[in-house]
């Protein structure tokens, strides 16, 4: 268990990855809050690995047979057919290069729908190898549907391209809700690092606007040097008002007196 | 009597993580039914997609694809 204010943050993203992979709402589980986010995410792995194991000799079977079929005749069945779930279950099964010539084939919101059930570690080469115009247009659909979760698992295990394309066109809370999200810390301090510092500004505004002061203060700690004192410059610029809700936020979730540099701005 | 239902760590193949081990039984149940409940859906989505495939598949193909998928 966890005494930790940023363990439980951590926690708090894990618990609703958790419940996206089990099928329930994160409201069940509420007895997880203290427990390392480690141990959940490390349960999470477990639990869609079985997932995937359960039904893995149909699916296997399902994967060769369509190996019979010419790729148009395919990707219609797929969408017609198949749905998400076992779409999603088979990516991980067929050759990646067939996948992708598949997935190309499909429109941008059946790909959002597969996407939100694929586990992305078993279909890696296919996410990395997707059109960057495409990613643009499914990050779209999932922004459109506010399907955090399903970006951040897609910010994890895309290649640094195709993570870039997808976060083109995301807006500054979006950034914050799926940086939050992100199994990878390092790979949301480069993502942050990515972006000019004059940007800063508009995700802290961002946070206030939509309740994600705990996106931000989870940076802590995960953000470079630069980057963190550059955060801490724009939190300078903030109204009176908008920084005292920051600081009400921070006291509540425990992290104040731990936030360094953004701490001092957001109190000074 | 109803055979007793599989435990968390009996579903998952493995030892738990340690922070899950730890956790109240009741907890650990907790977890262990929604994990069964997202199987049973898994089980019944898939084979009604499964089925519901094999009437798109040209015919000249369909028992070709039938044989290869165990349908």
């Amino acid at each position: 268990m966890t005494a930790d204010p940023f363990g439980e943050l951590a926690a708090r993203a894990e618990i609703l990855k958790l419940a996206r992979v089990l099928g329930e709402p994160p409201e069940r589980f509420p007895f997880l809050a203290t427990v390392p986010a480690a141990d959940i995410r490390a349960l999470r792995e477990q639990a869609a690995d079985a997932l995937f194991e359960a039904n893995i000799g149909v699916l296997r079977r399902m994967a060769a047979a369509s190996r019979l079929l010419p790729a148009p005749a395919l990707a219609a069945i797929t969408q017609k057919a198949f749905g998400p779930l076992l779409s999603a279950r088979m990516a991980g099964l067929v050759d990646p290069a067939r996948g992708l010539d598949i997935a190309r084939r499909l429109s941008p919101a059946f790909l959002a729908d597969v996407a939100a059930e694929l586990d992305p570690r078993k279909a890696r080469a296919i996410i990395s190898g997707i059109p960057a115009n495409l990613v643009a247009d499914v990050t779209r659909e999932l922004r459109r549907r506010n399907d955090w979760i399903t970006l951040g698992r897609f910010v994890d295990h895309a290649g640094e391209r195709t993570a870039e394309a997808g976060l083109a066109v995301l807006d500054d809370a979006a950034l914050l809700r799926v940086s939050f999200l992100l199994d990878d810390k390092a790979k949301a301090a480069a993502l942050i690092a990515l972006l000019p510092h004059r940007r800063y500004e508009g995700i802290l505004r961002a946070a206030g606007e939509h309740d994600l002061w705990h996106a931000v203060f989870a940076l802590t700690g995960v953000l470079g040097e630069p980057e963190y004192a550059a955060l801490a410059r724009a939190a300078r610029e903030l109204g009176e008002q908008e920084k005292r809700e920051a600081v009400r936020r921070a006291r509540e979730l425990g992290v104040l007196d731990e936030l360094g540099p953004l701490g001092e701005a957001l109190t000074e | 009597m109803a055979p007793s239902k599989r435990t968390l760590a009996e579903q998952l193949g493995g030892a738990l993580p340690e922070g899950i081990d730890a956790l109240d039984e009741e907890h650990k149940q907790v977890l262990g039914d929604a994990l069964r409940a997202a199987r049973r859906r898994q089980a019944a989505a898939l084979s009604a997609a499964a089925e519901e495939s094999l009437s798109h598949v040209p015919f000249l193909l369909r028992g070709a694809v039938r044989k290869a998928a165990g349908l």
